[in-house]
Parts: structure tokens; C-alpha cells; sequence
């Protein structure tokens, strides 16, 4: 590859008790590059996502940021230091959105720019603005997230994630809980998000995003890496018998 | 009974005598709420430490506390306490503490359900986002608690005005403990005890109307 890595993954192996969820799982990615994480449930794709968001903690293995050792099995405290100084610049969409729902949308937006950067309160707010006016929800700005639709929620989650200036973005099947009809609107920011250049790795279902806004496909099945390919090719011709298998489920 | 001469008038010439008694009665459940709140949180935090030692002092003080009857420990308080330590405590003392340690592990319960009640995800979001645990604790977790937390903490309170009365076994002289002296000698039990009951039920059950509003606006939000 010769260039490093923006975030990447390295022989990630999860276990919980004695159920191996990950096995030497492999990820790198390139800066400006959407991966899209697919395979079928419980394949390991959320739990490689929480791993690289650090709310796992890799059995073996470990998670680099530009090289820099962030998480892995055994601590240390150059690790944590380490983490502690990148974890701004990791941003994570999650499926059940979860904003807080005692703070207005432009609470959810400015608290961790202003608890965690420092950064002044009136700052933070014309940072929030941009963002709302980017997800096109500057006139809900005042309102509890109770008082929204699950497509606005994850909208203002997004948001709330941009806010801190992030390197990488996560999103962790951030349609799946939506109806199908305010699917549309997540997408489209997450496509003008790619398209802007951002790097993100997407665990996503909507294969019709992944064909058409990916610059990689990871297949995952049991725990490991099947299959790794360009879009084209992984829908086109998948190389393996489980990816075509899997595939299948989504032709009508 | 239907012979039975109602002399109400006893209550109106002794009237003084029983409110200095509710006094007392409000006094000692203001002063328990306070301290089994404090209790409380101590107890919850042993509940929900990280550490098996700390959890398992917490969870078993609770059970221990929680399962044997709220009389039988204010008299070992009042009785056992000053042996044990070689210390003595009025009555007054012994039934706020006695009082404050039984309500203390109910109220821990009550806080220990409101803070897992805050959906996990809420404090990954804090914690990706870089929040420190205190941060997502202050700003998070505790402000989502606390609107759960209300209104049982404030049934909890009518809870500890009515165990006061347990205060008169051992001679603290709040109202139940004031009825008992003065239809020990007036002879009106009837008409005092009576009127005790009234006095207790106009401060609860307006305390109780209003918790049960408040869940309701609560809810409703």
C-alpha cells in the first residue's frame, strides 16, 4: 500500500466468554475512502465497528489510528493516552440514533465541542448551525429529539458527530431502524458525506448504497473477512459461493 | 356505641399539646428523608461499583435491611446500639437513625432503577464522542435519573412520615406518642386516635395526589 493507513484494524480477534465473534479480522483504510461492511446478522460486522470506535476492547489484535496503536488486548498507558487524544477524531452514527433526550437538538450539537474541545459556546453554536443547515434541519434546532422523526434524529445524530471535526465517520446500520421511506433522507446525507471526501465505514444493509457510494466492499460472515473487493466486482461477480448465497437474499 | 358521647372537645383543649407532637412528627421525616438520601446514594454506589467486595457489602446490607421489619430494628437501634458501643442515644436520635438506615435501602433501589434506566447508548454516544465518565454522568446520565428518580423519592417520603409513628414504642414524643399520653389520661382514645389517623392522611394524601400529578406530567412529556 506504502501509505499509511488512516484507521485500520490488525488481526482483530473478539470474544465474549467463550463465543468468538471476531476472527483475526483485518481492516486498513485509506483516507477519503467509504468501505461498506456487509454480510448477514451476527457475522461480527457491528461488533469490528465498536471495536475501531473503541467501546470494544480487542481479545487480540489491535486498532491503529495513522499507526498509532489505540486499543489492543493488552492496556498500557501509552495506548490510553493515545486514544484519549484521537477518540474527537472518530465519529459514530449508531442504529437506535441515541441522542439525548433531555437536551434540545442544538444541545445535543454543541455539548461535546464545548465539554470536551473547550471550544466557547457561541463557537460551538455557529458550528452547530452549519451542520443543521447541512442535514437541511435548521428549523428544528430548538426541539427535543422526542418531537422528531427517526430520519431527523439521525440527521441532527450525524450532526452531532460532525461537530467534533471528525477524521473517520462510523455508522452503524444507521437505516436499519428506520422506516423505509425516511431511509432515503439518512442516505442522501451520507452520500453528500462521502462525496465531500470524508472516510467512513459503513455496516449497512442498503446494498443499493453500497454498489453506488462505496469505494470497497468487505463481505463478513462468521467472524472473518470472506471477501474484500471494488463494488463492481463484489456485486458484478462475487468470488465466493457464501457472497453470492448472500446476495441472493436481496434479488427480487 | 350508640351510647357513646363523642367529646371532640377534647382534641380542641389538648390541641397545643398534640401539635407540638406533629412537630416533632415533621421534623424527624424531613430530617430522615435528608439523611436516607445520602444513605441511599451510598448504598447504591456500593451496589453498582466495579469492585465484587464493595458490591457484595452493598447488595447485602440492602437485602438484610430491606427483609426484617422496620420496628424490630429501631428497637435494636434504640436498645442494642448502646451496649454494643458502649454509647448513649436518646430516643430521638435512635429512631432517626434507625428510620434514616431502613429508608436509606429503599431509596437506593429507587436511584439504582433511575440510573439504569438511561439507555445504554446514551453513554456510548457521550463516551465516542469523548466525554469523560464524570462528564457523561453530570450531563447525561444523572439529569435523565433524577426525572425518573422524583416522584418514587417523594413516595418514599410519605413512607418515612408514616414509620415516625413507629417512634412512639419508643417514647419519642411525636403525635402518635402524644395521643397515647393524652388518652392515657383524658380516657378519649377514641376521639384522639381518630383524629391522629386525620392528621396523617391530610399530609400524606396531598403528598401522594401530587406525586402521582407530577408522574403524570412527567410522563407526558
Amino acid at each position: 500500500m506504502g501509505v499509511t493507513p488512516i484507521i485500520a484494524a490488525d488481526a482483530v480477534t473478539k470474544r465474549f466468554g467463550t463465543n468468538q465473534v471476531l476472527t483475526r479480522v483485518s481492516l486498513p483504510v485509506s483516507e477519503r475512502e467509504v468501505v461498506c461492511v456487509v454480510g448477514p446478522s451476527g457475522s461480527g460486522k457491528t461488533t469490528l465497528l465498536r471495536c475501531i470506535a473503541m467501546l470494544e476492547r480487542p481479545s487480540e489484535g489491535q486498532i491503529l489510528m495513522q499507526g498509532q496503536v489505540i486499543a489492543a488486548a493488552e492496556g498500557s498507558a501509552a495506548i490510553t493516552r493515545a486514544a484519549h487524544a484521537v477518540r474527537p477524531q472518530i465519529g459514530m452514527v449508531f442504529q437506535h440514533f441515541n441522542l439525548w433526550p433531555h437536551m434540545t437538538v442544538l444541545g445535543n450539537l454543541i455539548e461535546a465541542p464545548v465539554r470536551v474541545k473547550g471550544m466557547s459556546r457561541s463557537a460551538a453554536v455557529d458550528i452547530a448551525h452549519a451542520l443543521l443547515e447541512k442535514v437541511g434541519l435548521t428549523d428544528k434546532r430548538d426541539a427535543y429529539p422526542a418531537r422528531l422523526s427517526g430520519g431527523q434524529q439521525q440527521r441532527v445524530a450525524i450532526a452531532r458527530a460532525l461537530a467534533m471535526s471528525p477524521k473517520v465517520m462510523l455508522f452503524d446500520e444507521a437505516t436499519s431502524a428506520l422506516d423505509p421511506e425516511l431511509r432515503r433522507e439518512v442516505l442522501v446525507v451520507m452520500r453528500q458525506l462521502a462525496d465531500e471526501g470524508m472516510t467512513m465505514i459503513i455496516v449497512t444493509h442498503e446494498m443499493g448504497f453500497a454498489r453506488h457510494v462505496s469505494s470497497r466492499v468487505v463481505f463478513m460472515d462468521h467472524g472473518e473477512t470472506v471477501e474484500e473487493s471494488a463494488p463492481a466486482e463484489f456485486f458484478g461477480s462475487p468470488k465466493t459461493e457464501r457472497a453470492r448465497q448472500f446476495l441472493k437474499q436481496f434479488e427480487d | 356505641m350508640l351510647q357513646y358521647q363523642f367529646r371532640w372537645d377534647t382534641i380542641g383543649s389538648n390541641l397545643d399539646f398534640l401539635l407540638s407532637g406533629l412537630n416533632m412528627t415533621l421534623f424527624i421525616s424531613a430530617v430522615t428523608l435528608v439523611l436516607a438520601m445520602l444513605g441511599g446514594l451510598v448504598i447504591a454506589v456500593l451496589d453498582m461499583s466495579r469492585f465484587r467486595v464493595l458490591r457484595l457489602i452493598g447488595i447485602s446490607v440492602g437485602e438484610i435491611i430491606r427483609n426484617t421489619p422496620i420496628l424490630v430494628q429501631l428497637l435494636w437501634v434504640y436498645y442494642v446500639l448502646p451496649i454494643v458501643f458502649n454509647i448513649g442515644i436518646d430516643a430521638v436520635t435512635a429512631l432517626i437513625i434507625g428510620l434514616a438506615v431502613y429508608q436509606s435501602a429503599f431509596i437506593s433501589e429507587v436511584y439504582r432503577s433511575g440510573i439504569q434506566a438511561v439507555p445504554v447508548g446514551h453513554r456510548e454516544a457521550a463516551q465516542v464522542l469523548g466525554l469523560t465518565t464524570l462528564q457523561t454522568f453530570r450531563r447525561i446520565v444523572f439529569p435523565q435519573a433524577i426525572r425518573m428518580t422524583l416522584p418514587p423519592l417523594a413516595a418514599n417520603f410519605v413512607q418515612l412520615i408514616k414509620y415516625s409513628s413507629l417512634g412512639s414504642v419508643i417514647s419519642v414524643t411525636e403525635i402518635t406518642r402524644r395521643g397515647m399520653e393524652l388518652s392515657a389520661s383524658v380516657f378519649r382514645p377514641l376521639e384522639i386516635f381518630t383524629f391522629i389517623a386525620v392528621v396523617y392522611f391530610f399530609i400524606c394524601w396531598p403528598l401522594a395526589m401530587g406525586i402521582r400529578m407530577w408522574e403524570r406530567r412527567l410522563a407526558n412529556r
